[in-house]
């Protein structure tokens, strides 16, 4: 901050009888952070409506604490914490034992949790969550789909579709510190399921004294005042759509957190986050523009740094949409691709070329020996080899040869599609720009799965497993997939897919990993563009910053310089 | 009067029915899945079946319609006062409205204050010498100030003003975000700052409104100055001031007489403003991280929020026509012959 607007905001401060926004010194020693977000919390029930945007996520993952988690990994050299997806490590339950015998795990909790509510976490509360997880009574059932991916007794389908809601014995209670879940199959993906927050317990006696016989789950609760659980923060104030405040839980079990307070404020403006940020007016922000990132790199006080996690971009093409069955057109599109350029324009360097269908920091993750680069010439024989030579033949395919992409999100993505479309032309393949407003694209996708093409980079598994990702986006419906946008169908990957979930020895997973790997990247399920790095933009005085898969800030895990 | 107004509000009421049917229609007409929306990326077909249900959108229109009009037994709806609630964030809509409409009627009738009274007395001043120093100066004043959208105008002062001067405050909405708010209670932080006695907060709150008021009267002075300046030419040509001179008054009473019947046409300008202004406010709220209802609408359509939309729709009809109806009423207190 320079001499003049010290002074100015010193005596306007003075005469205002307000403070400066210092990290420190507003409440005598105590710590506190401004982080400026696109978005604060919009609801606090992950089984409610805005479960699936990251700016609700960051509220819950604070408050709520997860039953397991991974432990530190690497610090990168750019100074982001990762962890460790190969392991689990206990979080509110402490250790587990696993009777394969009777697919039955005991979970042993940790005893000593308090919540912000001044109650002891116990076996009941893990019973509570789980009961309101197979209840499917939110708007959004994330709970019931982990008990699902996790293979629980009784989350099934059936349960969505008017089957038994009640638990009935697949998660008991041993005593106030021992809980025994029970599968209906054998499922590697259960501590997976368990690391994410969806299943993270609720201090069940507060927030009982919330549920109204409409709502006897406290959904309304939840999504509107509070989300009381045993996580590192609690909730000291919360405007939606202005800002969030959290007070450090004096009890949490790992520790007080070293900053004492954190305020999420909403500032729309990628530039406004910006400026505040480099006038020392915040601490922390992230989801900037390349160019304002590249900016603030060069600022006094202020650091720059990232992470390549699971955040990624690339072409989805229809396989139920001709000519993009053609697997030789496919490998044209694979061999066209101008990945340096599109590194270059559309996220000025900060991210690399995505060699596989998964990203490496994900457990399981190899490398598959098949590899396509931009190569023009290879491209235009490919194309000849797919029946099209020189292009001809494609016009017939107008209607598909359109690159759709959110319009909303047209000043990060238009420029990369139209690097797309001109590389694309280099080998005679001649494609429309098509943006469509974001509701209508998620519906295509998501719903109708008709979109022919798109340009996506907001897909990434919450699950740091080749398995789990494998599931959301690869398997074939009928097997199980979730989200599979290409209509991408493969019985070999199906059939690796349920091997793995039920394979426990690591050789036999290394070698079924592997092959799966290499025939999702053989078979171009996707055509795979970038690794982007995760950013975050943050005073040279915070350090601590971690990166988790669904890319939400514990802010436990950070601290400032004194 | 009681039955000019009265028989302006029953109009009203119809206006306000046909608005309601125009949205919820259009809404669902679009070819939009707020459920897509809701449940994410990654979610089930069997969850997306859930969400749809939850939501009733799996119903027949009609009965979605008796549903949100509180007609069917049993439904609580808008016929009861009760807006819905928000598909996104799961609370009342009429309660984020309630934390959202003040923000932005305090920001934009502080803003239309301090434009009228800047800008009737530069219209008079141009008025009295067209053409001279004043007037073109005015004139261009007016025209810059026009000559860009308002957000551009609030982006370059906050660059100015707090980036490069330091004088305003960084631009995170209407208080210093490390401060505690004073209790809700209008939602004016002006108001509810006072009523707490904590004038920390009130300064604190005129500082952070500072700007984006600025930006706001900045752009708004130049067609009131505009409007002012030329009616008041056209009245000071009048034949009834002409005679007013002739007849010996005091040229400050000839101006009183003047302004009064320029004022008119300028007060319908405002009213129009007024409402276009209240529906457009996302611009500067976005600029200045102001949590108003113009953010609000916005976001609520690109979430296909259909409660909160059909509720800011509502309010901001509601709104602009009771501005209209004090128009009319302040037009008939100055000319009589319009309750008749």
């Amino acid at each position: 901050m320079d001499l003049r607007r010290r002074m100015f905001l010193g005596a306007g401060a003075a005469t205002a009888g307000v403070r400066l926004i210092e990290p420190r010194t507003a409440r005598g020693a105590e710590q506190q952070l401004l982080y400026l977000a696109e978005d604060v919390p919009a609801g606090l029930d992950y089984d409610g409506p805005s479960a699936s945007t990251n700016t609700s996520q960051v509220g819950f993952l604070n408050l709520l604490e997860p039953l397991v988690g991974y432990p530190s990994g690497p610090t990168n050299a750019e100074g982001i914490r990762t962890l460790d997806f190969t392991k689990f490590e206990g979080r509110l339950v402490e250790s587990w034992d696993y009777d394969a015998a009777t697919l039955t795990w005991t979970l042993h909790l940790r005893r000593g949790v308090k919540s912000c509510a001044g109650n002891i976490f116990s076996a009941d509360d893990v019973i509570f969550t789980f009961a309101r997880a197979k209840s499917a009574s939110g708007a959004t059932p994330v709970g019931w789909f982990l008990g699902s991916v996790a293979s629980v007794k009784g989350f099934t389908r059936d349960v969505l579709h008017g089957g038994d809601k009640s638990l009935g014995d697949a998660v008991t209670k041993v005593d106030d510190y021992t809980v025994q879940i029970r599968q209906s199959e054998p499922n590697h993906l259960f501590l997976t399921a368990l690391a994410i927050y969806g299943l993270s317990p609720f201090d069940s006696q507060e927030l009982k004294k919330h549920v109204t016989p409409e709502d006897p789950w406290g959904h309304t609760y939840v999504n509107t005042v509070n989300a009381p659980g045993f996580g590192a923060y609690c909730l000291e104030r919360w405007t939606k759509g202005d800002e969030f405040v959290l007070r450090a839980n004096p009890d949490y079990y790992r520790g007080k957190p070293a900053i004492d307070r954190v305020v999420i404020k909403k500032v729309p403006q990628s530039a406004n986050r910006a400026l505040t940020l480099r006038a020392g007016e915040a601490q922390l922000t992230q989801h900037l523009t390349a160019r304002e990132f590249d900016g603030l790199r060069k600022a006094r006080g202020v650091t720059v740094a990232g992470v390549y996690g699971n955040e990624t971009l690339f072409l989805n093409l229809n396989f139920k949409t001709p000519p993009f069955d053609n697997p030789k057109l496919r490998q044209a599109f694979a061999a066209a691709m101008p990945y340096a350029q599109i590194a270059q324009i559309g996220y000025a360097g900060q991210a690399r070329k995505w060699d596989a269908h998964f990203t490496s920091v994900l457990n399981g993750y190899v490398k598959p020996a098949t590899q396509y680069a931009r190569d023009v010439e290879k491209a235009k024989q490919l194309l000849t080899e797919a029946g099209f030579p020189g292009g001809k033949g494609l016009e017939k395919y107008a209607d598909s040869l359109k690159l759709t992409y959110v319009a909303e999100r047209e000043s990060q993505l238009g420029p990369i599609a139209t690097v797309i479309r001109s590389a694309l032309q280099d080998a005679a393949i001649q494609l429309q720009l098509d943006p469509l407003p974001q509701t209508e694209f998620k519906t295509r996708s998501l719903v109708k799965k008709d979109l022919p093409m798109s340009l996506l980079d907001t897909e990434k598994p919450v699950g740091p497993d080749v398995v789990y990702a494998t599931m959301l986006f690869f398997v074939s419906p009928a097997a199980g997939g979730i989200n599979n946008m290409a209509n991408y169908a493969n019985p070999d990957v199906d059939r690796l897919f349920a091997a793995l979930r039920g394979e426990n020895d690591p050789a036999k997973r290394l070698a079924m990993l592997t092959d799966m790997q290499e025939t999702i990247q053989r078979d171009l399920a996707w055509i795979p563009t970038l690794e982007t790095k995760t950013q975050w933009a943050f005073n040279d005085k915070l350090h601590g910053i971690t990166w988790y898969p669904d890319n939400g800030l514990r802010f436990f895990d950070l601290h400032l310089d004194a | 009067m009681s039955r000019f107004i009265a028989r302006r509000l029953l109009i009203a009421l119809f206006q306000l029915l046909g608005l309601v049917l125009l949205v919820f229609f259009a809404m669902r007409i679009l070819p939009a899945d707020p459920v897509a929306r809701l449940v994410g990326m990654n979610a089930t077909r069997d969850a997306y079946l859930a969400s749809q249900h939850a939501l009733g959108l799996d119903r027949p229109i009609w009965v979605q319609l008796g549903s949100y009009l509180g007609v069917l037994p049993g439904s609580h709806g808008l016929l009861e006062g009760d807006l819905g609630t928000s598909w996104v964030s799961g609370s009342s809509v009429a309660s984020e409205l309630r934390h959202r409409l003040p923000v932005t009627i305090e920001l934009i009738s502080i803003s239309f204050v301090l434009a009228f009274l800047i800008s009737v007395p530069l219209g008079m001043l141009c008025a009295i010498r067209p053409g001279g120093v004043a007037d073109s100066a005015t004139f261009a004043y007016s025209l810059f100030a026009g000559s860009q959208p308002v957000f551009w105008w609030g982006l370059l002062f906050i660059y100015i003003f707090f980036g490069q001067l330091g004088w305003a405050p960084p631009p995170l909405g209407r208080l210093n975000p490390m401060s505690t708010p004073p209790p809700f209670v209008t939602g004016f932080i002006s108001v509810d700052s006072l009523l707490a006695e904590n004038m920390g907060a009130f300064w604190d709150g005129l500082h952070h409104l500072m700007l984006p008021v600025a930006t706001q009267a900045f752009v708004l002075t130049g067609p009131i100055i505009k409007m002012v300046r030329q009616n008041m030419v056209r009245v000071l040509g009048a034949d009834y001031v002409l005679y007013a001179r002739a007849s010996g008054l005091a040229p400050s009473r000839i101006a009183g007489v003047a302004l009064k019947n320029a004022l008119a046409p300028a007060l319908t300008l405002l009213g129009v403003l007024y409402g276009y202004i209240l529906g457009g406010a996302v611009l500067i709220e976005t600029v200045f991280s102001l949590p108003g209802i113009g953010q609000y609408a916005v976001q609520s359509v690109l979430d296909f929020d259909y409660p909160a939309i059909e509720g800011v729709v509502l309010v901001i009809a509601a709104i602009s026509l009771f501005v209209y109806l004090a128009l009319d009423v302040v037009h008939a207190v100055l000319d009589p012959r319009l309750a008749a």
